[in-house]
């Protein structure tokens, strides 16, 4: 699909009597991807810094991930132009939300808010694929997906972009433990129960493979995880935890703070 | 209906509107004021671009940025206007290079240049600071995207280069038709993205590492990439001329060069066989 | 003012039997009771200057400005209330960028002046609005030359070598009327190069100290701007060294003459 942006001599079929119309088309595809993973009481939210279109690589560092409030993470892939407006008008509405009720909107319902926006122009949709990470109230990890036109659900998992159909099906296997059969007499699987530590390296597998094998995936890598309050960062800060040329930096809390805790880190991929 | 009540004034009476405003018209069912009769059919969008600037490079060196674009607006396949300038300055330290439909320009140089005279006629009084390259760059985008979304897109790539005062740092940025938006040390739009963007990446990275965290390019060093970059779009790129202009935005402000031309060699064309009048 | 409770004051669409529109002439009252507004005209420019009246010790310095700019090349200070004065360069902005979008040329300042002067004069037509209480002192470069006019409520405009307003007008006049002549007498004599702005910057500043009356005014802060060569020709503030000096002087000058009193 992305190897061509027309099929090949796909114009051969087509009468040629008619005049060609030319129009406007308003979307580009911005290539990249992005993914998510909730655990019992964190969320992890990545995506690659690539932006490209066709061929050409328009920068290696732009933003696909942002983070909204202390306990909510945003990822867009698709076109960048709608990503980004789209993103500036979701903070916007936080704002307003903030100004009337005194308190940062809950994840549950900023995820009902952008499927609300996503829908709202259902008829000239932006198209971006949204990946939305964070804690929900009750303190656990939670991962929201939705399609361009604002069908959405809550998952333990989600990858989207140009490399979603690598990825999806890695996860799929390591997240929610498909085509594996747990042990005679072990305990049964239970997908988004995960360790820290497996869940960033299933992340760095996921965006080093896409990587090697898509086009439009590459350059560098930005991973925000965000903890629930009072759970522990030893798995993270800890002596070791990180992998080699990984980068981590804590992200101060956004407004009162209520003990989540937000924190990104960087790491490079390859650049071909 | 135009009103009389002076709470209503506000606005100069525009070009377009009906000059009767003193109810000398006499029928009584004629909206005044309102050009019903202006519009035939719908309102006209670009719909493709007509007159056209190929490539713009961009390129962040020591002590600040540096914008080349060559003076050629095509028509078609025609090389129809070979002197125009497609680098334009706004303010002190910000200057655009603009490809694209030519008339969409100069639409935005009106508009960006009446915005920029008021915004510097209000520091007077208010003594508000100016528009950062940021400032400027932030408003392009915002207005690209709406045109783009009211299907009536502003039909051009836009590298904006500039000096944050402040951050006393230099600035370059590309927006396009689409609202697209990015940064980079080294960009190009149009054919200068496959013929010159590898070619100043390659020199970027030769001193400041891919992290950009060596030291930059000297001023002619800069100088010397681009005039190459020229030099490559005008051998390869049909629709451009070996006439162009390197603009330099420092501290010290926006400089635009004389137009230039690259040295070029076409001797190589003589011995080729099979083209032209030879006989064996 | 002997025609007050008689009924023709309220309002500016009844004249007065003997021919007077006594809510115009009330807001020449609003113009008097403003700082001074000086604009000169110099040979190679234009200089505006106002004395600044200072209602509190609280305000921030350099605030509240009187002189605005109307485009690159046109400045206007105003007399009178500072909100109206306000209004009325957010007004001619809006026509000399309107001029620029038609025309594709700067306005020049008689035309500007003329728009101006017919808005301010619509205030005087309709008995639902009060007129401007200003006095508008037009100042700028075009094609033609430095060009200075002088606004009054009434829409009344006039072109000027020099011209004053506001709160001690007459003694400032006289200051410009010598200024004047002594250059205009210089260049019939044919020696004499004319009024320089930087000149002028000085001149400008000196009468303003010497309209202002320490004892019964509060305190001032004096405000110029200049177009002219070293401004690059647009509307700018004069230089903080250059409008030092000049008060210097002012100040010295004040001394001088009152030595000789």
């Amino acid at each position: 699909m992305a190897l061509y942006h027309n099929q090949p001599m796909a114009h051969a079929q087509e009468p040629t009597a008619a005049p060609i119309e030319h129009r406007f088309n308003p979307y580009s595809d911005n290539g990249g991807s992005i993914l998510a993973i909730a655990g019992t009481d964190f969320s992890v939210i990545a995506g690659d810094t690539r932006q490209s279109e066709g061929y050409n690589i328009q920068t290696r560092y732009a933003r696909k991930v942002w983070q909204l409030t202390d306990k909510a993470v945003l990822a867009t892939n698709g076109f960048a132009a709608d990503g980004n407006n789209f993103v500036k008008r979701v903070k916007q509405r936080l704002e307003w939300y903030e100004h009337a009720h005194h308190k940062p909107m809950g994840l549950k319902s900023i995820a009902r808010m952008i499927q609300t926006m996503l829908y709202g122009k259902r008829f000239f949709p932006y198209y971006v694929y949204n990946i939305l990470g964070g804690i929900e109230e009750d303190g656990s990890g939670a991962v929201y997906s939705f399609d361009p036109v604002g069908s959405y659900e809550r998952e333990a998992c989600r990858a989207a972009g140009a490399a979603q159909s690598l990825i999806q099906p890695f996860l799929d296997n390591q997240i929610y433990f498909k085509n594996q059969q747990p042990e005679p007499g072990s305990q049964p699987f239970i997908p988004g129960n995960l360790p820290l530590a497996t869940v960033l390296s299933l992340v760095v597998d996921s965006f080093t493979s896409a990587t090697e094998r898509h086009i439009e995936v590459g350059d560098g890598m930005e991973i925000y995880i965000v903890m629930a309050r009072d759970r522990t960062t030893d798995d993270l800060l800890g002596e070791g935890k990180l992998q080699k040329g990984m980068e981590i930096e804590e992200l101060g809390t956004l407004g009162e703070g209520q003990g989540e805790r937000t924190f990104l880190v960087r790491q490079a991929l390859k650049r071909d | 209906m135009m009103s009389q009540h002076p709470a209503t004034w506000g606005q100069p009476t525009p070009a377009n509107s009906s000059f009767n405003q003193f109810n000398t018209f006499p029928l009584p069912q004629t909206q005044r004021g309102q050009s019903s009769h202006a519009h035939h059919g719908p309102v006209g969008h670009t719909q493709q671009p007509l007159v056209t600037g190929t490539s713009v490079l961009g390129l962040k060196y020591d002590g600040g940025v540096m914008i080349a674009a060559d003076n050629l607006a095509s028509y078609g396949s025609l090389a129809r206007f070979r002197d125009i300038q497609r680098l334009h300055p706004l303010g002190q330290h910000t200057l655009l290079g603009v490809a694209g439909d030519m008339s969409d320009f100069q639409w935005l140089k009106k508009e960006l240049d009446a915005l920029l005279r008021e915004e510097d006629a209000l520091a007077l009084t208010d003594s508000h600071p100016s528009l950062s390259p940021k400032n400027i760059y932030e408003l392009l985008s915002n207005l690209f995207y709406a045109r783009r979304s009211k299907m009536n897109p502003v039909w051009n790539a836009v590298l904006v280069g500039g000096w944050d005062k402040v951050k006393k740092e230099s600035f370059l940025a590309y927006v396009d038709l689409l609202g697209t938006t990015y940064t980079a040390p080294t960009l190009a739009t149009g054919f200068g993205a496959h013929l010159a963007q590898p070619l100043l990446r390659e020199a970027y990275e030769a001193k400041a590492g891919i992290d950009g965290n060596g030291p930059l390019l000297t001023k002619e060093e800069a100088e010397k990439v681009l005039e190459d970059c020229m030099k490559v779009l005008f051998y390869r790129d049909a629709r451009s001329l070996n006439k162009y202009q390197i603009a330099t935005i420092t501290s010290e402000g926006v400089d635009i060069s004389d137009s230039k031309s690259a040295d070029t060699y076409w001797k190589f064309a003589e011995g080729l066989r099979g083209y032209g009048a030879q006989t064996q | 003012m002997t025609s007050i409770g008689t009924g023709y004051d309220l309002s500016v669409s009844t004249y007065s039997p003997d021919g007077r529109l006594f809510q115009v002439e009330y807001a020449g009252k609003a113009v008097e009771a403003a700082g001074v507004a000086i604009g000169l005209r110099c040979s190679d420019g234009i200089v505006l200057g106002v004395e600044r009246l200072l209602h509190s010790k609280l305000l921030v310095k350099g605030a509240n400005r009187r002189i605005a700019s109307l485009d690159e090349h046109i400045g206007i200070a105003s007399a009178g209330l500072l909100a109206d004065g306000k209004h009325l360069a957010r007004r001619g902005r809006e026509e000399a960028s309107s001029f620029r979008e038609n025309y594709n040329s700067p306005v020049s300042v008689q035309i500007l002046s003329d728009r101006i002067s017919a808005y301010l004069q619509a205030y005087t037509c309709y008995g639902s609005v009060r007129p401007f209480g200003l006095s508008s002192i037009i100042g700028g470069v075009d094609k033609t030359g430095p060009k200075l006019f002088c606004i009054e409520p009434s829409g009344v405009y006039y072109g000027y070598r020099a011209v004053a307003s506001g709160k001690g007008k007459a003694l400032a006049k006289t200051e410009l009327e010598k200024i004047v002549n002594k250059y205009l007498d210089a260049e019939q004599s044919g020696q004499g190069a004319g009024l320089t702005c930087r000149e002028a910057v000085d001149e400008v500043a000196r009468i303003i100290y010497l309209v202002h009356d320490d004892n019964k005014d509060k305190d001032f802060e004096l405000e110029m701007t200049w177009i002219c060569q070293e401004s690059g020709n647009k509307h700018r503030p004069v230089p903080d060294d250059l409008l030092k000096s000049a008060e210097e002087k002012a100040k010295a000058a004040l001394e001088e003459g009152m030595e000789e009193d």
